[in-house]
């Protein structure tokens, strides 16, 4: 039942929407009252007008009842009016919250969730929510102001007939409980198995090459039917469970209504009350009745956006794994990392160490690589630096600072990393490279383009810098993205650079360029490059050779030679294969 | 990957992105839109027919429920002839009510079951439709395409129609049953009258066209913002380590916020608009009263009817209102279930992939020659990438593809697995036309391995087995031995029956690139093409893979494009593409002697250190 209360917490997001929020159910009022008043005015033209042959009453008549038609009409478009201002606002602001959520998520984090799920959480999720908002800011309070003014209508008329609505309304409401403890269960189940929908088509949209390339068009298919399948079972279970409300409700009420019937027949014999008084009853009742059918239909909408909440508030409650520091951190240094001891392991690994006990002191304005084997921990180590994952033990220092001290966003400024698999956004060329620096004029972006060597190909494109990108950089080659991805970082102007192998698709002479213009436009940046050829990494002021997870030694490219064995080995890979040169 | 400039909209004519963005805001025939969702629903015919024989059984034991009251009510009436109460006849009719009442509940159940059905069906075969389809797409759709986007057409979009079908299909037959049969029997009253207030209708009609028309634009945009949203999570999510690592959270957000502003004020007037409709259709209904009543009292003043047909005519016309107004509520629900459709039936007619290969070729007899021939071919209009490429390799043969990055070496992949179609020339198969290979036959006798690994969801083992789904744990092992992935697969906590996660946070690049490699391996394909296969692999296991590679290239026919001269080495002919032609051709010894562009791209390229 906690789960439930929260549920409900998300009312909150309502708040700022009160003003609208109440007077959509009083417009509400004003258009329920012109409906309630309409009849009258209709029997007065039809039983006056009509049959007492007036033609002037029946204009007269007709045009007051237009004009509150009208009214009542206004009044019913400011409700959905105000009631669309309520919800809509609602919706964008618990949208909007949910994915800054998501936007403080570690890694582990929003890998757990995965991106499909994230997906339909932020939009059908929240859709469902804002819909249940929306009928119940309108459709509700209507039906219950029907409902309840039925009840109290035919109370005041015999207390005996209290009696049927006594018997009749816990039953209804038993029924409403028991499915409605049935059907909640399986709305978790659908939106988990919608989720899966839109995995599956996520993976085959952005993997279409590889499915195309192994002709595996009939195995996507048979996976997306699987996946399709169960949804339409669980949705279909869950209508079909619904189905039953409906017919169940109804059948009580017209029990009621035989009952009324029934009663009223003894009541009359007893001339204890007049047959009008019983026809009223029945109307009433059937009032009630109609109250209860409008909110049975809810009760649909009412279970669905429960679930939802429920995965909403997943996202909501999910505390970020690495937390921003409280203060700004006071640096005393400018340029250098330190790591400590670290140790690092994924989460669901099953605990085999990634990093064990490596310490690395880099020097501000040094030029140092990571070299070694693939899975032997590179990228997990240069992770650590922007606080990407936190490690198991030991501690990360930059400027003198424990990582865990600044705020992410100040440690990451101060940090440029060019990631192994470049990740473009939508946009145009210049838009990507703005990453780096939101203000940058078009010069700059030229000059770090030029750095990067990638001026020469983005000038070549017809519309230049603002080309737009194809999605996900499908239009250019892989080359072409990391020297992008380098623009971006260069024009940051970073302290610390760290390069994960990011130029392994440029050629030795684009890359020597590259490295070059580096060295010129970054003077006095700390360079922390990895690598796989030597010859990118020979001239560098240290080297270090990681090794199953540990540091195996660091030193010039002489010193290794000399003295580490793993280096040899990499070294002789390299001489054996390419003839000679390295 | 290719040397391609975008789609978007640039010079030499509008590339599909943007036209695809300009038919996307301008609603199309919605009419036309509805008739093909009608045929969708159409598809569950029986089904279709049972709900309606059930909803007008419904209908007319709704219209009997009240008559039999009545009678129940004349027997508990004291008046001048009846002094006490009939309990006999009333117990008589109370269950003959009771009768009535059974059977409508138990076709109100039966009509719950059918139109959940009904829509659930529906919806069903919408995304199994679509989803065929999608496999179906030509790669350049998807490189033009909002990912996001599309996977919202498949969620959200249909989740509406289905919403609309469960819940508004009931209200929509039996407000046309209802208007049907008051019509009919209005009509046995007064024909003049029917007449009069079939103006009612008319002007509900036109009324309705003009609204939807206006209307429209707000429902689809609802849809497409989305859209949009669902491609930003997608974007920032897939791309979160960027995002992160540049600090652009508070970007995103401030650009998620400023969508769903756009959304908030969409909605609301979408929902503004679905709200008019209502009173509107209220307002025309009680016009159209006001109306008969005037004129029923004329014409009853004329003598040429009599009061009780007025009152029994109005008694009806009453009835007739009811269901427009129903299906005036249902409006904005329809209203965004018709732009889903729309948004979903723009996918679904999207042309697929050609294939008209009708050729005797199958992936088991391929030798493995492969030639192109004056081969040109441009991504945009007026930007060619091939300039008349010519390439012959021979079966068996193991072809280095070289050149500086962006010089269409990869688009020679994307040709030969067809990918993209040429513009003109010809590429031939073993002397076959490769247009006239079947595609699916092509694309089984080569295997790839590109530079951006792509994973799925499930075990290594799965991902591994993607090239062959039949192979058992032995032949998987062995390939991905050949691969040198064995080793840190053993290392995983489960081994080869570890869950890959999404981000892939569990393996490292290099370790994605040897399942992939191991993949193509498995598939054991005549033709193996390696795009920058190993970039992210270490050079020591590239070279352990390489020499495991030797026996297995055996007899294969491979094209291999790499930076690294310790790939390109020892292959039978390298060839070096510049500009679109291909530069010149040999093995590295001949290529070297010749002093050519070989030789300096390996002076200043390969060995880089030594300029």
């Amino acid at each position: 039942m906690a789960k439930k209360s929260s549920n409900l917490g998300l009312v909150r997001y309502l708040k700022p929407y009160m003003k609208f929020a109440l007077l959509t159910p009083l417009t509400m009022v004003g258009e329920v009252m012109v409906d309630l008043w309409q009849p009258k005015l209709m029997s007065q033209i039809v039983d006056d007008g009509v049959l007492g042959n007036d033609m002037d009453l029946i204009i007269r008549t007709g045009i007051i009842m237009m004009i509150l038609i009208i009214l009542g009409g206004a009044c019913g478009v400011g409700s959905s009016a105000l009631g669309g201002c309520a919800s809509q606002g609602f919706s964008r602001d618990l949208r909007c919250d949910v994915y800054k959520k998501v936007m403080s998520l570690s890694f582990e984090q929003t890998d757990k969730f995965t991106t499909g799920s994230l997906v339909t959480r932020l939009t059908t999720d929240i859709t469902a929510i804002q819909q249940l908002v929306d009928f119940g800011l309108r459709g509700f309070v209507r039906d219950v102001i029907l409902f309840v003014g039925g009840i109290i209508m035919m109370l005041t008329l015999n207390v005996r007939f209290g009696l049927v609505l006594v018997v009749a309304l816990p039953i209804e409401t038993i029924f409403v409980l028991l499915i409605m403890k049935k059907v909640n269960p399986l709305y978790s189940i659908v939106a988990k198995r919608l989720d899966r929908v839109n995995s599956v088509m996520q993976e085959n949209v952005t993997g279409s090459r590889v499915v195309k390339a192994y002709v595996r068009e009939n195995y996507e298919s048979g996976r997306f039917n699987d996946a399709n399948e169960s949804l339409t079972a669980s949705n279909l279970h869950v209508q079909q469970l619904i189905a039953i409300l409906q017919p169940l409700l109804m059948i009580i009420m017209n029990a009621s209504v035989i009952a009324v019937i029934w009663i009223g027949g003894w009541q009359v014999e007893a001339k204890a009350m007049q047959v009008g008084q019983v026809m009223a009853a029945i109307t009433y009742l059937t009032q009630v009745l109609n109250g209860i059918m409008m909110l049975a239909n809810m009760f649909q909408t009412v279970s669905r956006a429960s679930a939802s909440a429920t995965r909403i508030n997943e996202v909501l409650e999910t505390e970020p794994v690495i937390k921003d520091a409280q203060s700004d951190a006071k640096c005393t240094e400018k340029g250098t990392v330190s790591l400590k001891n670290v140790s690092f392991t994924y989460a669901g690994s099953g605990g085999r160490p990634v990093l064990s006990n490596v310490s690395l002191d880099i020097k501000s304005g040094e030029n140092i690589a990571i070299l070694g084997a693939t899975g032997s921990g590179k990228t997990s180590l240069i992770n650590l630096i922007p606080r990407f994952y936190d490690p198991i033990e030991g501690d990360v220092y930059v400027d003198g600072v424990n990582v865990k001290e600044f705020k992410l966003e100040d440690l990451r400024s101060r940090i440029g990393v060019v990631l192994q698999k470049s990740e473009l956004f939508s946009g145009s060329v210049a838009d990507n490279i703005r990453w780096g620096k939101k203000d940058a004029t078009d010069e700059e972006i030229i000059a770090a383009a030029q750095i990067a060597q990638a001026d020469e190909f983005v000038s070549a494109m017809p519309n230049g810098y603002d080309d737009i990108i194809a999605e996900k950089g499908a239009s250019l080659s892989g080359g072409q993205k990391q020297r992008l991805s380098v623009s971006r970082a260069v024009i940051k102007k970073p302290e610390i650079i760290i390069f994960d192998d990011s130029t392994s698709a440029l050629d030795l002479g684009t890359e020597a360029r590259l490295r070059q213009g580096l060295h010129e436009s970054l003077k006095g940046a700390t360079i922390i490059t990895i690598a796989q050829r030597i010859a990118s990494v020979k001239d560098c002021d240290r080297i270090a050779v990681l090794d199953h997870g540990r540091l195996a030694d660091c030193d010039t490219h002489e010193n290794l030679m000399k003295n580490c064995e793993v280096y040899r080995d990499i070294y002789s890979s390299q001489v054996k294969t390419s003839g000679g040169e390295v | 990957m290719p040397p391609m400039p975008p789609m978007g909209p640039q010079k030499g004519g509008p590339g599909p992105r943007h036209a695809a963005r300009v038919n996307m805001e301008k609603p199309q025939n919605g009419t036309q839109t509805l008739k093909k969702l009608m045929v969708y629903i159409g598809k569950n015919k029986y089904l279709f027919i049972s709900l309606i024989a059930v909803m007008l059984i419904i209908t007319l034991l709704n219209l009997a429920a009240p008559s039999i009251q009545q009678v129940a009510i004349d027997y508990i009436t004291i008046d001048g002839d009846n002094t006490s109460v009939n309990f006999k006849k009333l117990i008589q009719t109370l269950i003959l009510l009771a009768a009535v009442y059974i059977a409508s509940s138990i076709f109100t159940y039966l009509q719950g079951i059918f139109s959940a059905r009904l829509s659930q069906y529906t919806v069903k075969t919408m995304r199994h439709d679509l989803f065929a389809r999608l496999v179906k797409l030509p790669i350049k759709y998807f490189d033009t395409h909002n990912h996001g986007d599309l996977m919202s057409r498949m969620t959200n979009d249909v989740e509406n129609i289905s919403t609309t079908i469960s819940q508004s299909i009931g209200s929509l037959i039996s407000g046309v049953l209802t208007i049907l049969g008051s019509f009919i029997i209005m009509l046995t009253y007064s024909p003049l009258l029917t007449l009069i207030s079939l103006s009612t209708i008319v002007l509900t009609i036109i009324v309705s066209t003009i609204m939807t028309k206006f209307m429209r634009k707000y429902f689809l945009q609802q849809q497409i913002l989305l859209g949009k949203i669902n491609g930003q999570v997608e974007e920032t999510v897939t791309g979160y380590k960027t995002v992160a690592a540049y600090s652009k959270e508070k970007d995103s957000i401030e650009h998620f916020e400023e969508m769903s502003n756009e959304l908030r004020t969409c909605g609301i007037k979408a929902q503004i608009c679905g709200g008019v409709m209502g009173p509107l259709m209220n307002c025309i209904s009680n016009f159209g009263f006001v109306l008969i009543a005037a004129f029923g009292g004329w014409f009853c003043m004329k003598g040429w009817i009599t009061i009780g047909t007025i009152q029994a005519f109005i008694l009806y016309s009453k009835q007739f209102s009811r269901p427009i107004n129903e299906i005036a509520n249902q409006y904005a629900n329809i209203q965004t279930a018709i732009a889903g459709a729309e948004r979903i039936f723009e996918v679904m007619e999207s042309e697929p992939e050609v294939d008209n290969g009708k050729a005797d070729f199958t992936s088991e007899n391929v030798k493995g020659d492969i030639v192109f021939k004056d081969v040109n071919f441009s991504y945009v209009e007026g930007d060619p990438v091939l300039k008349g490429l010519n390439l012959d390799v021979k079966s068996g043969q193991k072809i280095a593809i070289v050149g500086a990055t962006g010089s269409g070496k990869t688009t020679i992949v994307n040709l030969l697995t067809r990918f993209y179609n040429i513009n003109s020339g010809q590429i031939t198969i073993d002397g076959v036309d490769l247009y006239d290979v079947p595609k699916d036959e092509l694309r089984k006798s080569i295997a790839i391995v590109l530079q951006d690994t792509v994973l799925f969801s499930g075990t290594v083992e799965d991902n591994i087995k993607y090239g062959k789904e039949d192979a058992n744990r032995e032949q998987i092992k062995r390939a991905a031995a050949h691969a040198n992935a064995d080793e840190f697969i053993e290392r995983l906590p489960n081994g080869y029956d570890t869950e890959l996660s999404e981000g892939g946070s569990n393996l490292s690049q290099g370790q994605r690139q040897l399942l992939s490699i191991a993949r193509a391996v498995l598939a054991d394909p005549k033709i193996l093409i390696l795009d920058e296969a190993t970039s992210s692999v270490d050079t020591r296991t590239e070279m352990h893979i390489q020499s495991a590679m030797v026996s297995l290239m055996k007899n294969r026919t491979s094209l291999i494009i790499a930076h690294r001269l310790s790939t390109i080495r020892d292959a039978d002919k390298i060839v070096v593409i510049n500009d679109g032609v291909v530069a010149e051709s040999g093995n590295h010894d001949e290529l070297i002697k010749k002093k050519g562009v070989y030789y300096n791209l390996y002076q200043t390229q390969f060995a880089g250190n030594k300029t």
